[in-house]
């Protein structure tokens, strides 16, 4: 099967003091296919979530290269990571990361107007896919009227409006109980399967390991299974 | 109507950031109205006098106006050049100038009308009521529009001009210049009333049809009107003759520094203004670092980010600047009004005024919002993101 995202070699180091740094990522090499759906597991601290940021070119490697389908990314400009950010990939986070002041349909509809859509078009668009997710009557509420698992799905919803290839969760069930939680994994895999999105979830939930294709397994900045 | 919404998100913030605006395109209005105001009349003045030169006593003290003898007009008209001379009167209307008195005083005024038809090709003289005063009037007048309310004056009603009653024959219209705040008397009775205002000593051996305070010189088609005053001074004695360059030197001189100080005023408060707006932008962005985090994850260009920031403190800047605009209309109208009363409006709103203030506010809105904004759009979305 086809490779939609491939790192070779990366590493990231963040600077903690004058002349302390934090190796957060050793040399990781990884190569994800088309279609999968794969968990990141590994002890708080191992680097998942800057490995995830670096794969969704939300941060750019110290060293190593990163490819998403076939086109080498980390070193782009700001201008066309963007583009792909904004066109190719999707982000569901742990914290929902919604807009508090913006309506459901507004936070989804922002990604659509963000990756060129007329206003009209997204907002439509953006009907279509809340109801997709199950939230058709909780379209225009603040992200506070809605629970966690709700606010959860207009995330999906928002990761999902441009039709990305990759989706990239960092611990998407973390904040949320068990009965939404494994409602968000069904919908994820579901979804996996019936568009072929590719899935990367960062996470400490067995229950998110056992629907993924495979899990990849980190410990102190390196990738061990 | 979401940059809106986000420009209210704090309430009391973005109030008083607005305040700031107002407070300073308030004054901006206010001041500029006065400028405003002050440009039209010296423009007024300076085309009036274009082709003209304005003849005084020669030992003209500005404390007092002096008498000039009537016979200097035929010692005028002889001056080679010269296509006419008209001799007049005019005095300061209130007995007693208070001292809190600003802009131009109103004004008496008569003259031997040898002059009329010459102005008149130039500047028609439009009433609003009734007509213009004739050769044959006596105790008759003619008001200036911003003097109405002040000599509740209109035809046919009385008037006290310095105790003495006139019949109102006619109210100019509106000129935006001097002649809206002058009376126009017969000229005889200008005479006689002005030798009333002089010492008692000098009035007794003084004949009134004599007198003039002043004169307006035409200068002939094709004369250089200050090359003409310099000729009249040189060959009239014991007066002063100003050339259109002189009087528009003078006038302009003195304008200038009056702009400057009433814009320097309005720009040092609208400097404030511009620093709460760079003051509020950066604690907004500084709160809403994780929501900037949040729309660079979603796919939003650093040139979304600063427009969205833009488009804020702009308008916060549109909102403070029509604010400001209509309170300095309100206060201008009202000022005005109570100026009528002793016919000085001292206040004109332009429409150049009016657009200039808010679009100038919005522009400094922009310009305020420019660093913030551009701070926010450079943010690493994963450091943004981390923010609590
Ligand atoms: N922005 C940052 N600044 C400094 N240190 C960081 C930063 N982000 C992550 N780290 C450090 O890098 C290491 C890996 O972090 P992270 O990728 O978040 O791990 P995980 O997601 O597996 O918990 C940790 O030691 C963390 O403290
Ligand atoms: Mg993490």
């Amino acid at each position: 099967m086809e490779t939609i995202i491939k790192a070779k070699n990366i590493s990231k180091k963040y600077k903690i003091g004058k002349n302390n740094f934090v190796e957060a990522l050793k040399g990781v090499s990884v190569e994800i296919k088309k279609g999968e759906m794969v968990a990141i597991m590994g002890p708080s601290g191992s680097g998942k979530s800057t490995l995830m940021h670096i794969l969704g070119c939300l941060d750019r490697p110290d060293e190593g290269e990163v490819y998403i389908d076939g086109k080498r990314v980390d070193n782009l400009k700001n201008k066309e990571i963007n583009e792909i950010r904004s066109k190719r990939l999707g982000f569901i986070f742990q914290g929902f990361n919604l807009i508090p002041t913006l309506l459901a349909i507004e936070n989804v509809s922002l990604a659509a107007e963000y990756a060129g859509a007329p206003k009209m078009k997204s907002k439509k668009l953006s009907e279509k896919v809340l109801e997709k997710v199950g939230l058709k009557d909780r379209m225009r509420h603040k992200p506070s009227e809605l629970s966690g698992g709700q606010q959860q799905r207009v995330a999906i919803a928002r990761s999902l409006i441009n039709s990305p290839v990759v989706i990239l969760g960092d611990e998407p069930t973390g904040d949320l109980d068990t009965v939404s939680s494994d409602e968000i994994i069904q919908m994820m895999r579901q979804i996996n399967k019936e568009t072929g999105t590719t899935f990367v979830l960062v996470t400490h939930n067995p229950e998110v390991a056992k629907v993924c294709d495979r899990t990849i397994n980190m410990r102190d900045g390196k990738i061990v299974s | 109507m979401r940059t809106l919404k986000n420009v209210f998100r704090k309430k009391i913030r973005a109030l008083l950031t607005i305040f700031g605006i107002v407070i300073g395109v308030f004054s901006l209005v206010v001041m500029g109205a006065m400028a405003e105001k002050m440009t039209l009349l010296v423009g007024g003045g300076t085309k009036f006098y274009k082709d003209k030169i304005t003849i005084t006593a020669g030992d003209y003290s500005s404390i007092m106006t002096s008498p000039l003898s009537i016979e200097k007009l035929d010692q005028l008209r002889k001056v080679e050049g010269v296509k006419e001379v008209s001799g007049g009167v005019t005095m300061i209307l209130d007995k007693e100038l208070s001292s809190v008195q600003m802009g131009v005083p109103a004004m008496i005024e008569g003259n031997d009308g040898k002059g009329r038809e010459l102005d008149r090709k130039d500047f028609p003289m439009i009433m609003a009521k009734g007509r213009e005063l004739r050769d044959d009037d006596i105790g008759k007048a003619v008001v200036g529009i911003d003097l109405v309310k002040k000599l509740n004056a209109d035809i046919g009603k009385k008037i006290k001009v310095r105790d003495k009653e006139f019949e109102v024959v006619g109210i100019r219209d509106k000129t935006f210049t001097i002649p809206d705040t002058t009376v126009r008397i017969p000229f005889a009775e200008s005479q006689k009333m002005f030798v009333e205002t002089l010492p008692e000593v000098l009035r007794a051996n003084i004949d009134p049809s004599k007198v003039i305070t002043g004169a307006t010189v035409y200068a002939a088609d094709g004369v250089n009107a200050d090359d003409l005053a310099k000729k009249i001074e040189s060959s009239v004695k014991g007066i002063k003759a100003t050339g259109p360059k002189k009087f528009q030197e003078q006038v302009t001189s003195a304008v200038a520094i009056f702009n400057a100080i009433i814009f320097g005023i309005a720009m040092i408060s609208l400097l404030v203004g511009g620093l709460s707006v760079i003051n509020t932008m950066t604690m907004s962005i500084s709160e809403r670092t994780r929501e900037i985090g949040i729309r660079k994850a979603i796919g939003a260009s650093n040139n979304k980010i600063i427009k969205q920031f833009l488009a804020e403190s702009a308008m916060i800047g549109l909102i403070g600047g029509s604010i400001g605009l209509f309170l300095g209309w309100v206060f201008v109208t009202i000022a005005n009004a109570a100026g009528n009363e002793s016919g000085t409006a001292l206040f004109l709103i332009t429409p150049r005024l009016a657009i200039g203030s808010v679009a100038f506010a919005a522009f400094l809105g922009i310009i305020s919002g420019l660093i913030p904004a551009w701070h926010a759009a450079r943010m690493n979305p994963v450091q943004a993101l981390r923010y609590e």
